[in-house]
């Protein structure tokens, strides 16, 4: 019998060192952070979180900070898109997140609301002037004047047309002036049917949310929610209407469907190989067009007015935040590394790599002289001065984001009509609003 | 012997520290979660049966349950069926049966990510090869995964899977076709018994207890479906229509895109209870058809 107590004594032991293996990784982790057990001489550790890597942020970014701050000692932390989310969801369960990171907007605000991101409305205030930076500086305030975090830059859409097809078709290319009506129009004049198929369409009728269904509905006077962000807006009939369009764009053959751009290499390819005349482009995808289709003749004007003659241009935004659970040093030092950011250098870097909009008007003037395809990229920047609109994003967005992209997609294929599908979107939305209250 | 038997304790360890910290603490404590509202980021809260309530009440979790008991029901039978004439087959004297074995087992190696993209085409509507090959015989192209009815999709994808796992269970059956002493066969022949009788009064009573085995692990297999749901949809963001959802997709979604522990380890408990039911039901008729001996 004693033998057996010695033998499960032995096994328990070796539980509890397997255990203090596993939590004591964390403690060191904690214990690297600000030394203020050595004294205020130590270096503060600050660590970075950076999803995509380099390859969103320019690695000249992160190295000009390390040189111009030396008494902050930069600790990164990479890991790809796509596991980023899960990544700092494990990170923050176990308390080890990285002390500034960023992220989709909507999902900061989402952080915000669970008490992860620190507010930065104060730090804003005494730092930075407010009228050096475009709207878009404040896509993480809540309704109640909480700031979750600083953009790293801001992704709207404007109007890319393919000039080739246009003027082989002998159609005037599009202007700013352009309402939606008269992008139907001529998506109309533009597409060629060969028999049962079609060989080119006037407009790539996504139905994803940034580029699809969000604008179209914005046009039409509608919107997903009400400005307080607490109440769906899909029982309005105008965003019925909206969506209305966009189906029967794909229903008559003048927009090119999921089907077809799968069938042909996808959205960008169909563009610009001149399948498509038009296309809702976000600036982010100029780079793709201008490595793998340096050729295509192309350029962009502003997003098409909406009836009541104002402009939506759908923008999103990825955010800087800053963990609230860090050390008051390490989130001092998370703070200088965002103003370096919002700072004319690293400001004018990201002018430079074209993978999103600067937040900094003085940057933004840059793009004038650009002399990368789109020529017009005016488009973009005074696109979202007229009328920049973020995607409702509110705490619950990722949530009702899901529901609404369910029902729309049958609603594009024809299996659910718009009027029954806005129903059941008006329902299972606001059901998650309310849920989230 | 004492001392073996203390060394037998110290190399199970850590199969033991295995199955405590990977197998029994997650079960017992994704039942304390069910009960909580947790959001990964904060500490649970209490809130006893509202998660369980909740997910009961909810429509999208009915209609899972539907279709991931249709799924195993068309799933099953044509998965071990055709298991077992793949196996039949490939146990006769045929010539190049090790490259047969192989061409039906290379689906099961098949990364899904691939398998779902091929799929994905295959069934695609206006420019898959399926509704090609319909249409070139003069029959009307069908909507496999984009129908609106919800038995279409869920056959569809039943289709994929068996192409995926038929060649496991193939393996299977035939490892039990082999272990058939010829002698047996040669006597039943001398009987009289030829061809379907030889497979069904013969060879199939000895391999039921395989033919059961495969069944179960199916069954199991089938209300586990998840990757065959997420190659052929693409991502749950991208919106999967709430009629084709199965119970792993609710788990996922809610556990790892929504952080809402809670509401996901009531699901994954809830049809942990269906899978069990279901296997203990299998189970009771084992008797009637399983030969042992």
């Amino acid at each position: 019998m004693s033998k057996k107590v010695k033998v499960i004594s032995l096994m328990l032991a070796f539980m509890m060192m397997f255990t203090a293996c596993s939590s004591s990784g964390g403690s060191t982790d904690e214990e690297v952070s600000p030394g203020e057990a050595e004294g205020s001489k130590e270096k503060v550790t600050l660590k970075i979180g950076l999803p995509g890597s380099y390859e969103v942020t320019s690695k000249e970014i992160i190295d000009g900070f390390i040189a111009s701050h030396p008494h902050i000692n930069v600790e990164i932390q990479e890991a790809p898109w796509g596991d980023f989310t899960s990544k700092i969801a494990t990170q923050i369960a176990g308390n080890t997140m990285p002390d500034v990171w960023f992220q989709e907007n909507a999902t900061i605000l989402s952080y915000g609301e669970r008490g992860v991101a620190e507010d930065l409305s104060s730090y804003i205030e005494s730092d930075l002037k407010a009228d050096e930076y475009i709207d878009g500086l404040f896509s993480a305030k809540t309704p109640e004047g909480k700031i979750w975090g600083v953009p790293h830059g801001i992704n709207p859409i404007a109007l890319a047309y393919n000039q080739d097809v246009f003027e082989k078709a002998g159609v005037p290319v599009p202007t700013d002036d352009w309402t939606f009506d008269d992008l139907i129009e001529a998506s109309k004049q533009l597409t060629i049917k060969e028999g049962d198929q079609t060989s080119q369409f006037g407009f790539i009728g996504s139905f994803s949310i940034t580029n699809g269904w969000f604008p179209w509905i914005k046009q039409a006077g509608g919107s997903a929610l009400d400005d307080t962000l607490t109440k769906s807006r899909f029982d309005d009939p105008k965003t019925a209407a909206g969506l209305q369009q966009l189906y029967d764009g794909l229903d008559q053959g003048y927009f090119a469907d999921i089907d077809y751009l799968k069938a042909n290499g996808g959205e960008l390819e169909v563009f610009a190989s001149g399948k498509a005349a038009m296309y809702f482009l976000q600036y982010s995808l100029q780079v793709n067009m201008n490595e793998s289709f340096a050729d295509t003749n192309w350029d962009v004007v502003k997003i098409p007015k909406g009836v009541d003659g104002k402009r939506y241009v759908p923008m999103v935004a990825n955010t800087w935040l800053v963990s609230s659970r860090a050390k008051q040093e390490s989130k001092d030092a998370a703070w200088e590394f965002l103003k370096y950011y919002l700072g004319d250098e690293v400001q004018d870097i990201i002018v430079k790599t074209g993978s999103t909009l600067p937040v900094k008007k003085s940057a933004l003037d840059q793009l004038k002289d650009s002399t990368t395809k789109p020529l017009n990229k005016a488009a973009f920047t005074d696109g979202i001065n007229e009328g920049g609109v973020t995607l409702d994003e509110n705490a619950t967005w990722s949530e009702w984001r899901i529901l609404v992209q369910q029902v729309v997609n049958e609603i594009m294929v024809g299996n659910v009509s718009v009027e029954d599908g806005v129903k059941d979107i008006h329902a299972k939305v606001q059901d998650v609003l309310d849920s989230g209250k | 012997m004492q001392k073996q038997g203390y060394w037998g304790y110290i190399f199970t360890l850590p199969f033991v520290i295995n199955v405590v910290v990977f197998l029994l603490f997650p079960i017992l404590f994704s039942t304390y979660i069910s009960f909580t509202e947790w959001d990964l980021f904060n500490p649970p809260r209490w809130i006893g049966l509202d998660n369980w309530v909740r997910v009961l009440n909810k429509h999208e979790f009915w209609v899972s349950i539907r279709n991931v008991f249709v799924f195993a029901l068309i799933f099953v039978p044509i998965q071990t069926l055709m298991a077992f004439v793949i196996a039949f087959m490939l146990n006769q004297a045929i010539r190049a049966k090790g490259l047969f074995r192989l061409f039906y087992f290379l689906p099961v190696v098949t990364p899904w990510i691939a398998g779902g993209v091929v799929w994905v085409w295959m069934f695609n509507y206006q420019y898959g090869v399926i509704n090609w090959v319909l249409e070139s015989v003069g029959l009307a192209p069908v909507k496999w995964i984009d129908s609106s009815h919800w038995l279409m999709v869920i056959s569809s994808i039943a289709i994929v899977q068996v192409w995926k796992g038929v060649g496991q269970s193939m393996i299977m059956i035939l490892a039990g076709m082999q272990n058939v002493p010829k002698e047996v066969l040669e006597a039943s022949q001398i009987d009289g018994a030829n061809g379907w009788k030889q497979l069904t009064k013969v060879v199939f009573p000895m391999v039921t207890p395989m033919v059961y085995l495969v069944m179960i692990l199916s069954t199991i297999s089938a209300f586990q479906a998840f990757d065959v749901f997420l190659g052929l949809f693409g991502s749950i963001t991208t919106g999967i229509p709430e009629r084709n959802m199965v119970p792993n997709l609710l788990v996922y979604r809610d556990a790892f895109l929504l952080f809402k522990m809670g509401p996901a380890s009531a699901t994954a408990w809830l049809l942990f209870v269906i899978i069990l039911s279901f296997t203990l039901f299998q189970k009771y008729f084992e008797k009637k058809w399983v030969h042992y001996d």
